[in-house]
């Protein structure tokens, strides 16, 4: 089973902020527990009072962690394909193959208005805009082979020209030449992590993620949506175990841990889904919580790993090209 | 007390010198080792460098693919994530990030940097650049270059936006490149906001500076051009309303540097003969915005050019360096290649420490920003060697006095 925490740095209103410290904190210990990812993000629909931006945070976190995945919410309509593919390629060799994009195929209700698009995106530009984009970052991702850099001092050959490939991409909104002006990944490419799907995305997901992360349900529902998406990425000619899919859940504080572990163990004799992406308010309160009560308690249930067995993120999640496996 | 100059470690891979990672003492990895890094930035903080700074360009340096396969300039971190990295892991050390204005958004920009600020404790800064290669722009959509003008004036507006946006306004704008309506998302920075630099030394790009820089980097060979420059943008401050002192003029100085005179000049004259032919032919043509520089005998003269829409002030520099010392296209090929058209000086510390001084005392700058020809060995030895005599003589501080970039470099904090 896969476990994901995510942990919305912005949703403090009104509370104190955390500071890098603690955040780092909750992160070694969710590190030390064998949790697979932490996911971050960064924006609520009002204002907050978080000091963070996500991709920021996340390279400061690579370097005060080892094993854990970093996965940081970056939005289509924020970033230029180009830079938002540079920014992750260099954070997932920041991490040494450990870093991973979540990107949301609902809209922010603010970045249209912020980011000099006040017109907005009909909701099917939108899907065809994000399909689009992410297949711009993954085939970025891929402009320089594994072997590509030779670094040849006496020869004066850095790197193999003939392994370096443009992307030259031209499709209905962008136009991206490439290649990208950062390295090959360790972990072959970083993770993309896709939430905020209506059923009309599901092709998109089952074509592109590496990760799903699904709104929970009843059992029944939450299993059909698992077949279904697993059934659409083997049409897409993927192996349907290239995709995991992570059912959000919320634990909330005065639930028993106990019944908490029940609720996952059923979810997963039903074989409804890869794992969990438990949902975590930015709060000092929940962290400990977490930490203290909750980990214990899946330790105890055998739901997490007893610890890493290779180092990328892929690796973690049982995704191929891993870099180590 | 006297006046104390301002010290930047310009890191870049490898190193400055364009053969610098075929030297045996360069780290030919760096462009993918981040704890390379982190030691870099460490050794500059040892020696209280007032920040560290990184170039930044959304695109391959060369086209060729060829000469570009002979440097190692092809790939390396993203600055503002490498910048983050750093910052959890060094204390007081000023980091700084070139960003265009091209290829990005004021809100989520200003956003970015900010955040590297909060991380960092109010350490924070922005090299303002527009972006003008044509190997950038076909990685955006883009079918033509912008002319000059146009470019500067959308980093004019992006300037403004970001600037209202770090001072906590609700900016409501509508401009003729941007649209932002509320207000940054984050608490205000710790030292006020981000340190704003820039580069550019043409006419517009001056005013531009005088109008909203806090730091301007800039290249000159001599002690009069530099000084040229100084007073000229100085100058320009006053139709803003602001006070000389608000801006601080750090030219690019590459030194090489060593025990003796002797030892300096072997160890210059070794990087110098690492660079292949076509690649200092290849990187001076970029800088003079022509393509077809190769065509013309490399033991002759420069031939006339076209004035580009490229880099302006760049170009005239090479071509008058090229008149003033009547030198050939190879000569001077190699010459740029090491340094990139900044200031180079080869010798002792005390000779080093003597040539910044003249120019710090001399009114042509506030400090220097340091280009080490390569990494690690070139940094150490500023460090341990040119560092320690500009300390002797009351040049450089001995400790910080501060806590954020601000501190450092004297500048006042934003209401």
């Amino acid at each position: 089973m896969h476990l994901a925490i995510s942990l919305n740095i912005a949703a403090v209103k009104g509370q104190a902020v955390l500071d890098f410290g603690e955040i780092k904190t909750f992160v070694r210990a969710a590190e030390a527990a064998g949790i697979d990812m932490v996911v971050i993000s960064d924006s609520a629909e009002g204002l907050s009072s978080g000091p963070f931006e996500a991709t920021t945070l996340l390279a400061s976190l690579a370097t005060v962690t080892d094993k854990i995945g970093l996965v940081a919410s970056a939005s289509t309509v924020a970033h230029q394909p180009y830079n938002l593919a540079r920014r992750f390629a260099s954070l997932d060799i920041i991490s040494h193959g450990r870093a991973g994009w979540h990107a949301t195929m609902a809209q922010g209700p603010r970045e249209a208005a912020n980011f000099s698009r006040p017109e907005g995106f009909s909701d099917t530009d939108f899907r065809r805009r994000s399909e689009e984009y992410i297949g711009i970052v993954q085939g970025l991702w891929q402009g320089w082979d594994a072997d590509a850099l030779l670094f040849d001092k006496t020869g004066g050959r850095f790197h193999d020209p003939e392994k370096m490939h443009l992307l030259d991409h031209k499709g209905e909104f962008f136009s991206v030449r490439g290649p990208l002006n950062v390295a090959r990944s360790p972990q072959d490419a970083p993770v993309v992590v896709l939430s905020g799907l209506t059923e009309a995305d599901f092709d998109i997901a089952a074509r592109t993620a590496d990760v799903i992360l699904l709104e929970s349900g009843s059992a029944e529902s939450a299993k059909t949506r698992f077949d279904d998406l697993r059934r659409r990425a083997t049409a897409a000619g993927r192996d349907p175990d290239a995709v995991k899919v992570l059912t959000n859940i919320s634990l909330a504080p005065d639930d028993e841990p106990a019944a908490s572990m029940d609720r996952l163990e059923t979810q997963l004799r039903a074989k409804s889904c890869d794992g969990f992406n438990i949902q975590l308010p930015a709060q000092h309160s929940a962290l400990d919580d977490f930490a203290d009560r909750v980990l214990p308690a899946l330790r105890q249930r055998g739901l997490v790993r007893e610890g890493y067995r290779g180092a990328t993120l892929r690796s973690h999640l049982g995704l191929a090209g891993g870099g180590d496996q | 007390m006297t006046a104390q100059m301002k010290l930047g470690a310009f890191l870049w891979a490898t190193g400055h010198h364009i053969a610098a990672w075929r030297h045996p003492k360069a780290h030919v990895m760096a462009g993918i080792d981040i704890d390379h890094y982190i030691q870099l930035a460490r050794t500059a903080e040892a020696a209280k460098f007032d920040m560290i700074f990184c170039e930044d360009a959304a695109g391959l340096r060369e086209a060729n693919v060829g000469i570009a396969s002979q440097t190692s300039r092809s790939i390396g971190f993203e600055p503002i994530s490498l910048l983050s990295a750093l910052a959890v892991r060094t204390s007081h050390i000023g980091l700084v990030s070139t960003a265009s204005t091209s290829y990005n958004e004021p809100y989520g920009l200003s956003r970015t940097f900010l955040s590297l600020d909060h991380l960092s404790g109010g350490r924070a800064g922005w090299n303002l650049v527009t972006s003008a290669s044509p190997i950038e722009a076909a990685n955006f959509g883009s079918t033509g270059l912008k002319p000059h003008a146009d470019r500067y004036e959308r980093a004019r507006e992006f300037a403004e936006v970001v600037t209202g946006l770090w001072h906590g306004k609700a900016p409501g704008h509508h401009g003729q490149s941007f649209s932002v309506r509320d207000p940054l998302d984050l608490p205000r920075s710790p030292q006020g906001a981000p340190v704003m630099v820039q580069a550019g030394a043409s006419d517009v790009g001056r005013d531009l500076a005088a109008r909203t820089a806090d730091v301007v980097f800039t290249a000159a060979q001599t002690f009069e051009e530099a000084k040229a420059f100084y007073d000229d943008l100085k100058e320009r401050m006053a139709a803003y309303g602001r006070e000389p002192d608000d801006i601080k003029i750090m030219p690019g100085v590459s030194p090489v540097v060593a025990e003796t005179e002797a030892e300096a000049r072997e160890k210059h004259e070794e990087l110098q003969e690492l660079i292949p032919d076509d690649v200092g032919v290849a990187l001076l043509s970029s800088y003079l915005s022509i393509s077809d520089l190769w065509r013309y005998p490399i033991d002759g003269p420069l031939p006339e050019l076209p004035e580009s829409e490229g880099m302006k002030s760049r170009q005239a520099l090479v071509v008058e360096q090229s008149r003033r010392d009547g030198l050939s296209i190879r000569q001077l090929a190699r010459h740029f290649a090491g340094a990139r058209g900044h200031w180079r000086i080869v010798g002792t510390a005390a000779q080093v420490a003597d040539e910044l001084q003249a120019r710090f005392e001399g009114g042509a700058a506030d400090g220097f920003n340091v280009m080490p020809s390569y990494f690690p060995g070139e940094l150490d030895a500023f460090a341990t060697l040119v560092v320690p005599e500009l300390q002797r003589r009351g040049l450089f501080r001995r400790e910080y006095e501060g806590r954020t970039l601000r501190d450092h470099l004297g500048l006042k904090r934003p209401a």
